[in-house]
């Protein structure tokens, strides 16, 4: 049963394109992919360890920067690049969670606030490098296996998201569904309990940690090069764009993993489709946010058993 | 870089006077949300959206309305002592009543959606165009060589007033000691016939009024404008980090200290890089001594 669910996702994600032409709906289906497999690696942080990562944008910034400046300066191929922004964003998770992970919930949210502006600010402010908020041009993908990726193709662009994000959320699920998934769950439902089993729950957290951020920055890296131009505005790698991601994962379900590829389609859809309201949209997406908190903890999961 | 311009005692005299004014501002800032922290646990993630309604209200009473500076002050401390009271009432304390594991981060994303709201219902209702107050005493004091503008003067003295003034009124009001008592055990608070309740929604709106106040003092240099609420509010989220989460007079000393560190990395650095070290040094804080710098030996983490 749930291998046929995940056929029906997965199906309908290939073909939802076929239908479209419009640049304008392409980007926005990229988009909603994008921040659901943002979600859904977000998920594996917060929703399967209890690791809250409020400067997770700044971790997208590490991954996207490191793919475009590796691209200007250095000549490394795109693709490549993909594994150079997920490496060097692992090396950056791993090194904070070393120091981070000492410190839990509240704290721990605090300190990785803090360590995604600071690596932002630090983007920003090395101008001679990174052109600061000037923004970064970046070269689109080289073409592959015969197929055009210049921006023209989105179509192109949305199929090598799709199999991107697809590893990368089987590879979450196999992950969580391992023996490591099932120390996270337990150190998330009670770290006492589980160092008193023996396990070790600051390897465990590094380890999720460790993974989601070499994830995020394989995604970043691949923002870099679709979008074209980067700039470490708030809105772009700050506050603004850790909160939406955390929006999309929330109101998924936490622990869910697959919730949050539903809500980024349902809050990138619904706030293109609102535009027409201006700033209403987005205090829709705050009061959203907020009615998940009070009403809803469990987010879209709490209507999966009647819909799907 | 040069170190050795730290010898010249003008230019250090000038920088520590400047630290002083740039600290006192934060510590206005943070006193608030480390009052709201320290009694209810609750980080509010929309402390700097609440500076930001405060900047409104001084803009509207004094520039459009014409009351004197004082009536501005005194109207954004009313107004947004009512909205803390009806946020903690109406959205805190659901979630501390169903009081799951880990309420307090859900209620930290919470109001991480109130900051949301709060910042485009202003776009929404006065438009995003920057609304301040040029000056609100005119003039400057010059005074071995260093020239302070009376505002500025004048935010310092009011971060004395009001931090003393908290610090009073939490130490030696019958009401101050309830809130204290709630902060250190709310069971036994409760078992005294406080009403734990009251005091949790009393405590939030005298935080969200002290953010109110900030952000009215604050309008000369800070403008009344949606965004205008992030920048205090990190800083803020900083100073109580460095001071002890909860910790009222650590919020003060850190605000004055992280003034004075950023106005000599402002001096030594290039622009902007005093926003990097800031932030680089909460970290530090955080991970070495999450207690924060003055906590007295035995205080919580």
């Amino acid at each position: 049963m749930r291998a046929a669910k995940l056929a029906v996702l997965l199906g309908a994600l290939v073909l939802a394109p076929l239908f479209v032409s419009d640049h304008f709906i392409l980007s926005i289906l990229i988009a909603a992919l994008m921040f659901g497999v943002f979600g859904a690696i977000y998920d594996l942080m917060v929703g399967y360890c209890g690791l809250t990562n409020f400067g997770y944008a700044g971790f997208i910034a590490a991954g996207s920067y490191a793919s475009a400046l590796g691209a200007s300066f250095m000549g490394v191929n795109p693709w490549v690049g993909l594994l150079v922004g997920g490496i060097l964003c692992m090396a950056l998770g791993f090194f904070t969670g070393l120091i981070a992970l000492r410190v839990k919930g509240l704290y721990l949210g605090l300190l990785t606030w803090f360590v995604g502006e600071t690596i932002r600010l630090t983007i920003a402010n090395s101008t001679e490098i990174t052109r600061g908020m000037l923004g970064l041009t970046v070269m689109p993908f080289p073409d592959l296996l015969g197929i055009d990726f210049s921006r023209a193709n989105l179509h192109a662009y949305y199929y090598a998201l799709l199999v991107i994000g697809t590893a990368i959320v089987l590879a979450c699920w196999w992950l969580v569904n391992s023996n490591a998934g099932r120390a996270f769950k337990a150190i998330r439902d009670d770290e006492l309990a589980a160092e008193s089993l023996g396990l070790s729950a600051t390897k465990y957290k590094l380890i999720n940690f460790s993974i989601a951020s070499f994830f995020t920055g394989i995604v970043g890296a691949f923002y870099a090069h679709y979008i074209g131009i980067l700039s470490p505005s708030p809105t772009e790698f700050g506050v603004s764009r850790t909160i939406e991601v955390l929006t999309v994962t929330y109101l998924g379900g936490r622990g869910t993993l697959f919730g949050p590829i539903f809500s980024g389609f349902l809050i990138v859809g619904f706030q293109e489709a609102l535009r027409g309201i201006g700033a209403w949209r987005l205090i829709l997406f705050g009061a959203l946010l907020i009615s998940v908190m009070l009403f809803f903890p469990r987010g879209l999961a709490t209507l999966k058993k009647w819909l799907w | 870089m040069d170190f050795s311009l730290l010898l010249d005692p003008s230019i250090l005299l000038e920088l520590l006077a400047q630290g002083l004014v740039r600290g006192s501002m934060y510590a206005l800032m943070a006193v608030g949300l480390s009052l709201i922290f320290g009694i209810l646990n609750v980080v509010n993630f929309a402390h700097g959206e609440l500076f930001m309604i405060g900047a409104y209200v001084m803009y509207f009473v004094v520039a459009s309305l014409g009351f004197p500076i004082l009536a501005g002050i005194a109207a954004a401390a009313v107004v947004l002592f009512v909205v803390g009271m009806l946020i903690e009432r109406v959205l805190i304390d659901p979630l501390r009543r169903r009081s799951g594991r880990g309420w307090l981060l859900d209620a930290f994303v919470l109001t991480i959606g109130l900051t949301v709201v709060f910042q485009n219902l202003a776009t929404e209702l006065v438009g995003s165009r920057r609304q301040g107050l040029v000056e609100m005493i005119p003039g400057s004091l010059d005074i071995m060589g260093i020239s302070l503008s009376y505002d500025r003067l004048v935010i310092l003295a009011a971060t004395l007033v009001v931090g003393a003034g908290v610090w009073l009124f939490v130490r030696y009001t019958p009401l101050g000691k309830a809130i204290r008592a709630t902060g250190q055990d709310a069971e036994a608070a409760r078992a005294l016939g406080i009403s734990v309740r009251q005091i949790y929604m009393i405590t939030f709106g005298i935080g969200a009024s002290l953010a109110g106040i900030s952000g009215a003092l604050l309008i000369t240099i800070f403008p009344a404008y949606p965004t205008v609420g992030m920048l205090p509010a990190m800083k803020s989220f900083a100073v109580v980090v460095l001071g002890g989460l909860g910790n009222l007079p650590g919020a003060i000393v850190g605000g004055f200290l992280l003034g004075i560190i950023e106005a000599f990395a402002v001096f030594f650095l290039a622009a902007g890089w005093q926003h990097v070290l800031t932030a680089a040094l909460v970290v530090l804080v955080l991970v070495i001594r999450p207690q924060g710098l003055f906590a007295v030996q035995g205080a919580r983490p």
